[in-house]
């Protein structure tokens, strides 16, 4: 446990709010309209909205676990749980975050396969991406701050291109309000928790702000930003597509982009994918260092080689994933254990903290 | 061949050994007259002393002395900074300096008086960093020149000179001034510490010093700025920086620095504050236009012809359809000739020069198009990224962006905009983990500093001036008290 990290290593806590951000937004965006309107139909929006103060509740909840010292998900798990069911849980927690930096990698790859470069093989931007990674994480935490910076303010402006397809979109779609079951919204959220995964890095990145308490605002700003993005592409792809249109295509949002008129640019998806590089990245690096962090906590491998393992395997299981079943089933795989991550383990541990807490107080 | 006597290690011992050692230079004058009433001895170097200074103020002093000791003489002449001395490698430092070493009688003790010639040619206007507006006083080669333009602007008791000699060979005196209470102590501490640590031999230009100063001496990027402007130097001390002067360097060295200020043209103080922040945006534009342009070409002529609207790739096709190669041969080889040619002009004297350059672009261009090498979109895309990689101010990153371009174009013709993207997120991390003297360079815009951004993208009106930039780390934040410069004048419209 390092109490006192340099104080010029640190972050300011109003960073946190991009870094949480970054990473709840990712390849997502580009297609995830069709999943949720299978269940909420035209009321999708209101279960963006639903999953987004689901999730300022999770936020609350970290800062509760996290509130006592300065300690990471990592510390408390090992104090909380002893060493053995402690390390298994921060392994387990190491394989899901190396399995999201997976999934975004090789969905965005695919990506670019799918719309750019039909014949490009799959190493070689995974490696390229990869090799980047390991020299952010090299310039240490506030470099992969930077890149998440970097990697909100670069493609900011692309929000304003919901404009053109919002043109053409016709808004009665959206009515009536509220005329699915509450089942329908449950499932919603439960699909929609997908888009949202990535706030848990807040869990490992605590002990880096500079007074932490402060940065609780900027943690939930971060979800609120993610929450008004995510209800923007909502609300336009409603409106722009009809049911059975959404339904059919993968990448929606790409799709609308085709849309974007300006006077010497045709096909704006390429414009959109070249900057969603940018998006993607932070992701990436994000992940491959929460697990480096987790690893070398509990195995104590120093993180300078530790990363290269990561990448490697990353790298691997990139290459190995060579059609659109086996990425979809990578996806449905990280949605499954993200929800159970947020609605089993995050609830349990905060009531356990809490429990905790109080019999320590008493004693 | 006994062009050497010695080896270099070994010292003189006496100081006739050292007249003996020092006679097989044609240039060193060991004088004694005997048959005078005060017998005395001269030694000194012909080229470095001044010889009416000698005529005039020291030999006079010499033979009107009857008294028969140094101490007596010491107080007779009438130059300041007299030294007596015994010590063999200090008279002889001395006499490399321009001294002439005085003595009465045969023995190890020596007067020495500092007589020195300093030739140096007249202040003039810079010439790299030229400016329409605002002061034309430019560095010269001599340090007490340079330092005595610097102590004129600030007449401060607080602006401290240090010195410190570095060079086994050539002695180089380089001088770290800033303002003491305005610039952090940890910088100058650093800047100090680094400066003592150098081993080098000869020392010819500051640019030695600034490279081998850097944190990281493999980046591209500056990360000192070299400047011969005296009001750019001001403006950085007063801000809390350090600057670097080298005997012998038009060229004095700031820093540190971060990457906005290698964009800020010291005209931008001189215009008012909206046209100034305009014409830095402009530069943003340009020195943005000037790295990516022919890339973008080579990737979307490459892979992404489908991106422009059908009318524009109408004339894309016809103005390319005679050319044989692909589009980054065709890229490669413009941007060879105009560096080319920039080399050539740099090294061409002046009056060939620029003719030549002139027309050598011109006709080059011209035939190059005629002869179907090149399509004219490209020349005119071309010649404009090299004409905005000139509008950055700062010269060395003129060369850094001339630079950058290269690796660019071979991404561009692998991965298309996709490879666009990816160098351009190497540089960016590059450049988030890049440092000058320990401060971050991309700082102000990360880590965000919002009280900096006064005169970061804009150039904000000097009322918004009133503290320091916190980039500088210094104590002293306050400029001046904004208070009174917010006086408005009130018309029958701002009545109650």
């Amino acid at each position: 446990m390092e109490k006192d990290k340099q104080y010029s290593l640190l972050i300011s806590p109003f960073l946190i709010m991009f870094v949480i951000h970054s990473n709840q937004i990712g390849v997502g965006i580009l297609g995830f309209p069709r999943y949720i309107e299978a269940f909420a139909g035209n009321d999708s929006w209101i279960v963006v909205l639903i999953t987004g103060t689901v999730f300022h509740v999770f936020i609350w909840m970290m800062y509760r676990i996290l509130s006592e010292g300065n300690f990471d998900i990592v510390d408390l798990n090992n104090k909380w749980f002893g060493k053995w069911i402690g390390s298994i849980l921060n392994c387990a927690l190491m394989l899901y975050l190396l399995l999201g930096a997976t999934v975004i990698l090789r969905t965005f790859i695919e990506v670019i396969q799918a719309w750019m470069f039909p014949e490009l093989a799959t190493w070689i931007p995974a490696a390229i991406y990869l090799l980047l990674t390991y020299y952010v994480l090299a310039g240490g935490f506030r470099t992969v701050t930077g890149i998440c910076f970097f990697g909100v303010i670069i493609p900011i402006w692309l929000a304003f291109t919901a404009a053109s397809p919002a043109k053409l979109s016709s808004f009665s779609n959206l009515l009536p309000i509220m005329d699915h079951s509450l089942m329908d919204f449950v499932s919603g959220t439960k699909q929609m928790t997908l888009s949202f995964l990535g706030a848990e890095i807040l869990l490992l990145a605590y002990p880096f702000i500079k007074k932490p308490k402060n940065s609780r605002i900027w943690a939930h700003m971060g979800v609120g930003l993610t929450t008004i993005l995510y209800t923007m592409v909502m609300i336009v792809s409603l409106a722009f597509y009809s049911s059975g249109q959404l339904q059919q295509s993968i990448w929606s949002t790409l799709i609308a982009w085709k849309v974007v008129e300006l006077p010497f640019v045709e096909r704006f998806e390429y414009i959109g994918i070249t900057f969603w590089c940018f998006v993607i990245f932070p992701n990436i690096c994000l992940n491959i260092w929460g697990a480096s962090r987790v690893g070398k906590k509990v195995l104590h491998i120093k993180q300078k080689y530790f990363v290269l393992i990561l990448i490697t395997i990353v790298f691997t299981v990139c290459i190995l994933m060579t059609n659109r079943d086996q990425i979809d089933y990578l996806n449905t795989l990280a949605s499954k254990i993200g929800f159970y991550f947020y609605y089993i383990y995050l609830p349990f541990i905060f009531l356990y903290s809490s429990i905790w807490r109080r019999v320590k107080k008493r004693i | 061949m006994k062009w050497f006597k010695r080896s270099a290690s070994e010292q003189p011992s006496t100081l006739e050994e050292m007249v003996i050692d020092l006679k097989q230079s044609i240039d060193f004058v060991s004088y004694e007259n005997k048959a005078s009433e005060q017998p005395y001895r001269l030694i000194y170097f012909a080229t470095l002393i001044d010889p009416e200074q000698l005529h005039r103020d020291v030999l006079p002093v010499i033979k009107d002395c009857k008294k028969k000791s140094l101490e007596e003489l010491k107080g007779l002449i009438p130059i300041e900074n007299i030294e007596i001395s015994s010590k063999l490698p200090l008279i002889q430092e001395r006499l490399l300096e321009g001294y002439v070493a005085i003595q009465l009688s045969r023995g190890s003790s020596a007067l020495l008086v500092n007589i020195s010639l300093r030739k140096s040619r007249d202040l003039s206007a810079p010439e790299i960093e030229f400016s329409v507006m605002g002061p034309k006083e430019g560095l010269i080669e001599d340090l007490n020149t340079n330092l005595n333009l610097i102590r004129r602007r600030i007449p401060h008791p607080r602006l401290r000179m240090k010195e410190i000699t570095i060079g086994s060979i050539t002695k180089t005196k380089v001088v770290v001034a800033f303002i003491e209470g305005v610039a952090s102590e940890q910088n100058i501490n650093t800047v100090m510490q680094r400066l003592e640590d150098l081993d080098f031999d000869v020392i010819m230009d500051s640019a030695f010093i600034g490279q081998m100063l850097e944190d990281n001496s493999k980046s591209v990027f500056p990360q000192m700025i070299d400047t011969e402007r005296t009001d750019r130097i001001t403006g950085h001390l007063n801000y809390g920086a350090f600057v670097v002067l080298t005997e012998g360097s038009s060229n004095a060295l700031i820093g540190p620095i971060n990457f906005g200020q290698l964009l800020v043209s010291f005209e931008d103080y001189y215009l008012g504050w909206n046209l100034a922040s305009f014409f830095r945006v402009i530069r943003m534009v340009a020195i943005l236009l000037s790295i990516i342009a022919t890339p973008l070409y080579v990737a979307v002529l490459t892979y992404h012809y489908e991106l422009f609207p059908s009318k524009l790739l109408a004339t894309l096709i016809s103005s390319r359809s005679d050319i044989p190669f692909a589009p980054v041969i065709e890229v490669l080889f413009l941007e060879v000739t105009i560096d080319l040619l920039r080399e050539a002009g740099a090294r061409m004297p002046s009056k060939v020069g620029q003719t030549l350059g002139i027309v050598g672009g011109i006709v080059i261009g011209t035939a190059a198009v005629e002869a179907s090498l090149t399509s004219n979109i490209l020349l005119i895309l071309v010649a404009l990224s090299a004409l905005a990689s000139f509008t950055t101010p700062v010269y060395r990153m003129t060369n850094t962006i001339r630079f950058l371009r290269y690796p660019l174009i071979v991404f561009a013709q692998l991965l298309g905009l996709i490879g666009v993207a990816f160098f351009g997120l190497f540089v960016l991390i590059h450049l988030l983990r890049l440092t000058s003297f320990g401060s971050p360079y991309l700082a102000p815009l990360y880590p965000p500093r919002v009280k900096d951004w006064y005169d970061s993208f804009f150039r904000m009106p000097y009322v918004m001036h009133n503290n320091r930039p916190q980039f500088f780390r210094g104590h002293n934040q306050k400029r001046f008290n904004d208070k009174k410069n917010h006086q408005k004048r009130m018309v029958d419209f701002d009545e109650q």
